[in-house]
Formats: structure tokens, sequence, C-alpha cells
């Protein structure tokens, strides 16, 4: 895998053996109007490199917000965030964003594409974020390559210049899957994947994350559903806002 | 900058429907200023141009007596370092008999008669360019319609008309605003024909009669004289086409008893035929001087230079005993540049101008809120894409960025467009203006009769196959369609522009360019602030609720 090369100052310090991700004694409470809803209560999460981790939860237990949490894209109220040994919450929200596109790569369980953009636009959207008009110029071949390739080997190479809306769940599923994985990202964060779709498109979507993760990827993959749960080297339990 | 907000502006505009109703309404708010705002500042240009073409840079009036020894002024004029060349001129009321109808009862209509020395004159104002039957050039000719009689010019006319005598009889010549003849037909291309080719007015006399006033106010005798019409003028000023004959200077001084005299002693007595001694002569006199400034000089010094040249005139006149009449004192007579003598007109308009500015600066305003209305909901729409966007690595920047360049976009696109319409109806405006002003032809109203017909047999299909708002649609298509035939059908040709009004026989059909740029950037900036609200709200729109929208 060619390395992504990015984030120049941050200390490249993975401490050996260490989690690549890693949350601890996280908590978030959401208010509603005058009511707390306390969520998380002290979650804590290792995932090392290359480690598949499903997360299992009933409905409402927190599983997203902590997926949210560790994809930096929701913050804790209290608690350690790691990347690589680093705190990520104290990073200035520029940085977070760099580190959600560079480091992380999001799939959810309703796709979420962006309707206007073609199949192709839409696995290369990642590739676009924080490029200039300069360095798009040169690069844009490379990308669009990358891109074309992705989508080739999850077998979407006929829908290039669809839209989402002409394409079942699966194929859909699979773009969201070939846009996480644009920018090359140590970590992939699956919030219920195979929720939406019937069981065979749902084995085929896992087989795909399971070639990626053989492939030295690190899942961190949200599901209720035991058997899906199961493909994971490790499965764990959030209930009562932690982790068992 | 990321591609990435490009990408999505590019997308965004191009697959739905609601941005190109926006350039549309920023266009259409374009296309109305720079529309109106040209139409009035090309009135204000050709108000301008009218009074050097009419009556030089400055005048010096002294009206109904006149100034004695306006020759010896125009040299001392003709001198100062800003003038370039100065004429007399007498001007008055008369009565002018038309040579039409047939018979015995002709026509006599008021005009404002201009007495000009017509070499001088022309050098002053434009009054060559304004003589109307000249014979075309070749080029002139090929744009001119067939049946235009300047095709068939000799020039005989055009040669009588800058001598202001017929050339064959020799008897003095007049020529008459293009209006003043009630035989005279404007055509669409701006030229002229008789309306009956026997009265084409260059071929007869008219007879004018002017009212001599005594230097005791009172009017005495009138006097007429016979004038062969030797041209036309055509200035473009609707009034003064409408009510101003030229004649000769001489002429007009003779009628209005203005001209050299013998002055007599009224105490003395009588010789033997009753006659007085004759003691001296009365200088001939014009009631105005016109002065034309060279290139350069603004009417204003040339105005300070001729009124210092007229007070030392009159001081010279005054001093000298030989002289036995005097010119009238400065302070008695005006000085003013073409501009203040027309500042009861231009200063409304001007005024005018300034107000249509302001009041269109509103469409600003509307361009703000109409972008802000669409960008709003734009924004509701997009809030899950906002998610997205945020979770794949893009910015509150980025995010402010997309919908900034959006409403960019679309102000711009509908500014040049806008500029580009409004341009198109400027052009064209006194075209579009004369089909308005004539009855709507009978294929536009049955044509939306049947239009009409079509929508309405749609909407009852609709209705039919319960499409509530196909039906709707429908229904409302086939009203406005019946609304705009029954508008076509009463549709009585009826002008707007009507000259009698606004001076000018045509509407200004200058685009005014500065304004028009102005009004764009106005739109655009007014656009970017009207999707700013929206923009931000995006920003701030929190990636992690914006998923969960579904
Ligand atoms: N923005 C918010 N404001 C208020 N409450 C919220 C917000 N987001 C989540 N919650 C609440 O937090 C709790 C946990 O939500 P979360 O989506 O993390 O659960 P989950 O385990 O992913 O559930 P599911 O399996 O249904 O997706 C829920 O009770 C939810 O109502
Ligand atoms: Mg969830």
């Amino acid at each position: 895998m060619t390395s992504s090369g990015h984030q120049p100052h941050a200390p490249a310090a993975p401490v050996a053996g260490g989690p690549i991700l890693e949350a601890r004694d996280v908590h978030r409470t959401y208010r509603l109007g005058r009511v707390e809803v306390p969520v998380l209560k002290g979650a804590s999460i290792a995932v090392h490199p290359g480690e598949w981790v499903s997360i299992l939860g009933s409905s409402g237990s927190g599983k997203s917000t902590l997926l949210h949490i560790l994809g930096g894209l929701d913050r804790a109220d209290r608690g350690h965030v790691a990347f690589r040994g680093e705190e990520i919450v104290g990073y200035s929200p520029r940085r977070l964003d760099r580190y959600r596109n560079d480091h992380v790569g999001f799939v959810f369980q309703f796709y979420h594409l962006l309707p206007e953009l073609t199949v192709l636009e839409n696995a290369m959207l990642p590739a676009t974020v924080g490029v200039g008009m300069i360095e798009w110029s040169r690069r844009r071949h490379e990308v669009r390559e990358r891109a074309r390739a992705l989508l080739d080997r999850l077998g979407l190479s006929h829908r290039f210049r669809h839209r989402p809306a002409e394409l079942s769940g699966g194929e859909r599923q699979r773009v969201a899957i070939a846009r996480a994985l644009m920018r090359n990202p140590e970590v992939l964060l699956a919030d219920e994947p195979t929720g939406n779709l019937d069981a065979r498109s749902g084995e085929s979507l896992l087989e795909v994350i399971a070639e990626q993760h053989r492939a030295g990827l690190a899942v961190v993959m949200v599901t209720h559903d035991q058997w899906v749960a199961a493909r994971a080297d490790r499965t764990v339990h959030l209930a009562d806002g932690r982790v068992a | 900058m990321g591609v990435y907000v490009s990408l999505l502006v590019r997308r965004y505009l191009t697959t739905r429907i609601i941005p190109l109703i926006a350039v549309g309404a920023v266009a259409l708010c374009v296309a109305l200023v720079t529309v109106v705002v040209s139409v009035m500042s090309g009135f204000l240009e050709n108000l301008r141009n009218s009074g050097r073409t009419l009556m030089g840079d400055v005048v010096v009036s002294y009206p109904v007596q006149g100034i004695p020894w306006y020759e010896d002024l125009i040299a001392d004029i003709e001198r100062l370092p800003g003038a370039e060349a100065a004429t007399p001129l007498v001007d008055t009321y008369g009565l002018v008999r038309m040579p039409y109808p047939d018979g015995g009862n002709k026509d006599v209509v008021t005009a404002q008669v201009w007495a000009i020395e017509p070499d001088s004159f022309a050098r002053v104002t434009e009054f060559d360019r304004t003589i109307w039957w000249k014979p075309a050039d070749a080029a002139q000719a090929l744009a001119m319609a067939p049946d235009d009689p300047r095709r068939t010019l000799t020039g005989k006319e055009y040669g009588n008309a800058k001598a202001m005598r017929d050339a064959d009889t020799g008897a003095p010549g007049a020529l008459l605003g293009m209006h003043v003849s009630v035989v005279n037909q404007r055509q669409r291309d701006g030229s002229y024909r008789p309306r009956v080719d026997r009265w084409w007015m260059p071929s007869h006399e008219v007879t004018v009669t002017l009212v001599p006033i005594s230097e005791k106010g009172q009017v005495s005798q009138s006097n007429s004289r016979v004038f062969k019409v030797v041209n036309e003028v055509m200035s473009g000023v609707f009034q003064v086409d409408r009510n101003r004959i030229f004649i000769p200077l001489k002429d007009g001084q003779e009628l209005l008893r203005l001209d050299e005299a013998p002055v007599v002693d009224t105490d003395a007595e009588p010789d033997a035929q009753g006659n007085l001694p004759v003691i001296g002569t009365s200088p001939a006199r014009a009631t105005q001087v016109l002065v034309r400034a060279k290139p350069g000089v603004t009417p204003r010094e040339l105005r300070d230079q001729v009124t210092e040249a007229y007070a030392a005139f009159w001081g010279r006149k005054a001093a000298d005993r030989s002289v036995r009449v005097r010119p009238p004192a400065p302070d008695y007579v005006t000085v003013q540049t073409w501009e203040e003598r027309l500042r009861d007109i231009i200063a409304p308009v001007e005024r005018e101008r300034q107000m249509m500015r302001i009041l269109f600066s509103l469409t600003y305003l509307v361009c703000a809120g109409l972008i802000l209305a669409i960008f709003w909901s734009i924004v509701s729409e997009k809030t899950r894409d906002v998610g997205i966007l945020r979770a794949v690595g893009a910015g509150r920047l980025g995010v402010l960025r997309i919908f900034l360049a959006y409403g960019l976009v679309i102000g711009a696109v509908g500014s040049l467009a806008g500029a580009g319409l409004g341009w198109l109806i400027i052009r064209n405006i006194n075209d579009i203006h004369m089909a308005l002003g004539e009855d709507a032809p009978a294929w536009s109203w049955i044509a939306a009769y049947l239009l009409a017909a079509l929508a309405g047999t749609m909407a009852l299909r609709a209705l039919v196959a319960s499409r509530v708002l196909a039906t709707l649609l429908h229904s409302v298509a086939a009203l406005v369609l019946a609304g705009i035939g029954t508008g076509l059908y009463l549709h009585q040709g009826f002008l707007m522009w009507d000259p009698a009004v606004y001076y000018f026989a045509t509407i200004p059909s200058q685009m005014d360019w500065t304004n028009a740029v102005v009004t764009c950037i106005g739109a655009t900036v007014f656009s970017v602030l009207g999707a700013a609200v929206p923009a931000a709200r995006a920003a701030d729109i929190d990636p992690v609720r914006a998923l969960r929208y579904e």
C-alpha cells in the first residue's frame, strides 16, 4: 500500500505494538432542551493496526456516537481519544478536518452519497478536499485513476457516470466504501454498513471489507447483528454507556 | 480552497432548476436598471448635444430691442482666446402661412422665427448637419429606403439652404423645422416623406408675418414677406423641429425694423415734403450673439471671457461721443452657457435620473432577498450533504465557500445575462416601441387563443386523469394565454414616448456602459451578500446532526 504521506508536522511516533486508535474513559452527554441524556459514560476502546473490531449494542446505546468521536466528527465531553498515541481531542478544527480526511474513512448505514455527483466524483470527493486548483491540475489524473481502480475492484467499472439514485443499495454502499478508501486511511469506521442491505448484498459487502482488512486496514464496525459482528477479529459490547 | 467547492457549485448549478430561476431574476433586475438608466442618460446626453447643435456654447442676449453695433461686438468676441466663431441672430415669434391646403383658406401657424446669417451660423452651431434635404452619397443611399426622396436630390436644395436664397429667382429662402409642416410623415427608419408628394415643402412658398415692437414696448404695424422654402431642418429636438423656422438675418431685421435706419430729429420742423431732418443713422441690431468655444475651452470659461468682452465693448461705445445709439448696459444683457439656458429642462431630468438610480438600488435588495430565500431553502435541503462533506474532511470554511461561490456565480451570470438583455433591448428600443405603437397583428392574438385552447384541453385531460398539479398548471396557463390573447386583441397602438413630451423624436438607444458595469457589480455583490446568511447557516451545521438527518 502506498503511504499517503501526510501530516508533515505530526510526530509520527506510533508506540510499537500500541493501538492505532484509542478511546479512554470517553463521556458524551446530549442535551435535549433541559433534559440531559448521558450517552457515553466512560467508554473505552483500543483498536490495533490491522485489527477488525465489531461494536455490538442495542439501539440507542451510543454506538454511532462512539464511532463519530473516534472519527473526529463529534467531540467527547470528557476523556481521551488518541490516534497513533497522539491526542486528537485538543486538535484545532482545521487539524480535525485534516485528520478525518487523511486517516479515517467513514461508511454509513444510509450510504450518504452526494446525489448531484456521479459515482466517480463521489468516490474522488475526499481527494478534492483541501486541494488547491494548481495542485489539482497536476494530480487530477492520478486521483481519477485511483478512484477508477478502486471502483473497478469493487465491481463498479460500468457505473462511473451514473448518479447514486440509479444504483442498488449494495452498489451505493460500495461506492461509499470506495470513497472511504480514497485517501488510503489507516482506519475504516463503518456504522452498520450492511444494515440497509439484503443478505446477499450484505455478505458481498462484508467480503469487500474483509479483503481490505486482509490488506492491512484497521476496521471498526458498528452492528447489532451477531453474525455480522462475528466476521471481526474481536467483538465488544456497548451497554449503559460503557464498553464491556 | 478545495477543488470540491468548484465541483459542487458546478453540479448544483447544472442539475437544479431553482438556481436558474435565481439567475433569471437577477438578469431581469439588471436589465431593467440598465435600460431605464441608459435611456435617461441618453436623454441627458441628447439634451447636452442639442445645446451645442442649436446654439453653440455661449449666448449673449438682449431680447426684443436687440444689441446695436453687434458686428463690432462679434469682432471683439472673435478675438477672444477662447472663441472659435460668433454669429448674430434675431429671434422672435411670428405667423407662418403655409402653402396648404388648396384654395384660399391656408393654414397659418405660429412659429419661433430665427433670422440668421447662414455662413457664420453654421460655424457656431451644427446647422449644416441639421439640413435634411441633401443629396445622398453612394454609401448613405445604400442605407436608405428605395422611396426615400433624398436618393434623387440634385443638390440644388442643399445649395439653396446654405445660401438661404433660391438660386433661380433670387427670392429669399426659409428653412422650416421638419415638423412645422403637417405634411411630413416620419417613417420607421427615421426618414421623412411628404404624405402627398405634391406638398413636398421645398417646392413651395410660405408667408412670414412678424410684429415689430417699438422702443416704448408697443406693437406696431406688422410686416409680411414671402419666402421660398429652400429646405427643412431636423435637429432631433422635437420642440425645435416643431416650432422653428429660419429666415435670412437681413429679412428678419427688416420685418422687425431692427435694420439700419436713419435717425430723424423729431423736434425740428418738417420740410416741404413733411419729412423730418435726418441727423444720423441707427445701426442694425441683433437680439442674440451665439458663440462657439475653441476645442478644449469649456463653455464656462468662454462665458466669462465673453462677459468681460461685452463690458469692454459697452464701455468703449459709451465713452465714444460720436456714438448716438448706445448698446444696453452689461447689467441688462444676459451672457449664458447653453447649459444655463437649458437649465430648466436639464435640471429636472438630472434629478430624475438620480432618483431612478436610488429607486433602482432597491433592485439590489430584491436580488439579495431573492438569493437569500432561494439559498435558505437550498441549504435546508442540503443539510445532509453538508454532513457528508464534513465527514470526508471538508471544513466549515469550505462549506461557507461553496454557498458563497454559488451566490457569486448566480449573481455574475445573472448580471451578464441581464446586461446583455438590456443591451439588446436598448439597441432595438425604437423598433420595439414602434411595434408597441401599432395594433397587434391578427396572428398574434389568434395564436394566443389557440395556445389557450390547447392548454385548456390539457387541463381537462389532466383533470380526467386526476393529476392535481398538472390540472392546476394547465388551467393557469390557459387563463394567462387567454388573457394575453385578449390583451393583444384589444391592444390599440400606444406610443409611450411622445416626442412632444420628451423633446426628441426617437428614444435614446445608447447603452450607458458605466452604469451597466456598476449595476452588474452591485447585483453580484448583493447576490453574494444574500447568499452569505444561508451559507453561514450551512457552515454552522453540526455534522453529526446533519448525518442523522434523514
Ligand atoms: N444530537 C443529539 N441530540 C440529542 N440526543 C442525541 C443526539 N444524537 C444522539 N442522541 C441520542 O443519543 C443516544 C445514542 O445515539 P446513537 O445514535 O449513538 O445510538 P446507536 O447505538 O447508534 O443507535 P442505533 O443502533 O439505533 O443507531 C440516542 O438515545 C439518541 O437519541
Ligand atoms: Mg447508530
